[in-house]
């Protein structure tokens, strides 16, 4: 029981912070693009868009990077929580304003409409909030 | 308690080091955004080069326009009602095939069109243009900002009737 918890924690971390490495590094290698896709979001002032497009992927490689390396977990986690939060929120209103974009979260190209996104952003924030609360039983500090 | 806090200052100074990466590796996009200059996600070459329809930025197309190109609203009918570029012409994807006679007259062959629809994540004005290349329109030029970019910029969208 343990040992299978233990090793579905692991497969949890190792899943989020591939996505999140993933998703940063395919948005950081086009930052025009992704500020166009940020832009179409109707959310900021247009040069804003460009100054999102310019960080927030490397704070979701940051995060994701250090889930993999299995170093400082529970904070990258807590970030992915509230990263997750607040794009669960821009989503929603994105879907509650019948705007049919992209949503840019993998890149150009990836094509996912708005629910699906939302739909994704969900199972990742679960995802995010078992690696977070499961870190001190299978994980701790001790290195237990 | 504490043990929340010091997570939650952890998260923040991982976001700190991720937005001064960011930032560092990226300060010319972000410098070049707010004086105005817009870096270019592609080189511009001609169409008749390559045989695809070329990205244009927000700063080319209002020179285009301006320079009397015809932009070209690739979105379906109640959008492009809704509000559209001043002076664009109607041309939805879907409706190409039986538009084209009609959309001949309003441009010739030689002219400069800007297509454009829903913004980056919408692929509709670009396959309008490799349309329009294959109907054999030499200067075809996506915005790929489109309307989204267009209006958020604060330039002026016309609803229909108006130009």
């Amino acid at each position: 029981m343990k040992r299978s918890g233990r090793v579905s924690y692991h497969l949890c971390r190792l899943l989020l912070g591939g996505v999140f490495v993933w998703a940063g590094a395919v948005k950081a290698l086009d930052v025009p693009a992704f500020a166009g896709q940020v832009a179409a979001y109707q959310l900021l002032p247009y040069v804003w868009n460009y100054t999102v497009a310019a960080t927030l992927p490397y704070v979701e490689l940051l995060a994701g990077a250090l889930l993999i390396a299995n170093l400082r977990v529970k904070p990258a986690a807590l970030l992915l929580i509230l990263l997750n939060a607040l794009f669960i929120v821009v989503l929603a209103s994105v879907v509650a304003r019948g705007l049919e974009i992209d949503c840019g979260c993998f890149g150009p190209d990836a094509g996912t409409t708005p629910l699906q996104a939302l739909g994704r952003d969900i199972v990742l924030m679960a995802l995010a909030v078992a690696v977070y609360w499961q870190y001190g039983r299978y994980a701790p500090p001790s290195g237990g | 308690m504490k043990q929340l806090q010091r997570t939650l200052l952890e998260s923040l100074v991982i976001t700190a080091l991720g937005l001064l990466a960011g930032l560092t590796i990226n300060y010319r996009v972000v410098i070049d955004a707010f004086a105005g200059h817009l870096t270019a996600p592609v080189t511009a070459t001609t169409p008749a080069e390559t045989g695809l329809p070329q990205p244009v930025l927000l700063a080319e197309v209002r020179e285009l326009l301006n320079n009397g190109a015809l932009p070209v609203d690739a979105r379906d009918g109640g959008l492009f009602a809704d509000g559209h570029l001043p002076g664009a012409v109607s041309l939805p994807l879907e409706e190409v095939e039986t538009r084209l006679d009609d959309f001949g007259r309003q441009a010739a062959v030689g002219q400069t069109l800007v297509l454009y629809c829903n913004g980056y994540g919408c692929p509709d004005s670009f396959d309008l243009g490799l349309r329009l290349i294959a109907a054999g329109y030499r200067d075809v030029r996506v915005y790929e900002g489109g309307l989204p970019e267009w209006r958020d910029a604060g330039l002026p969208v016309v609803k229909e009737g108006g130009r």
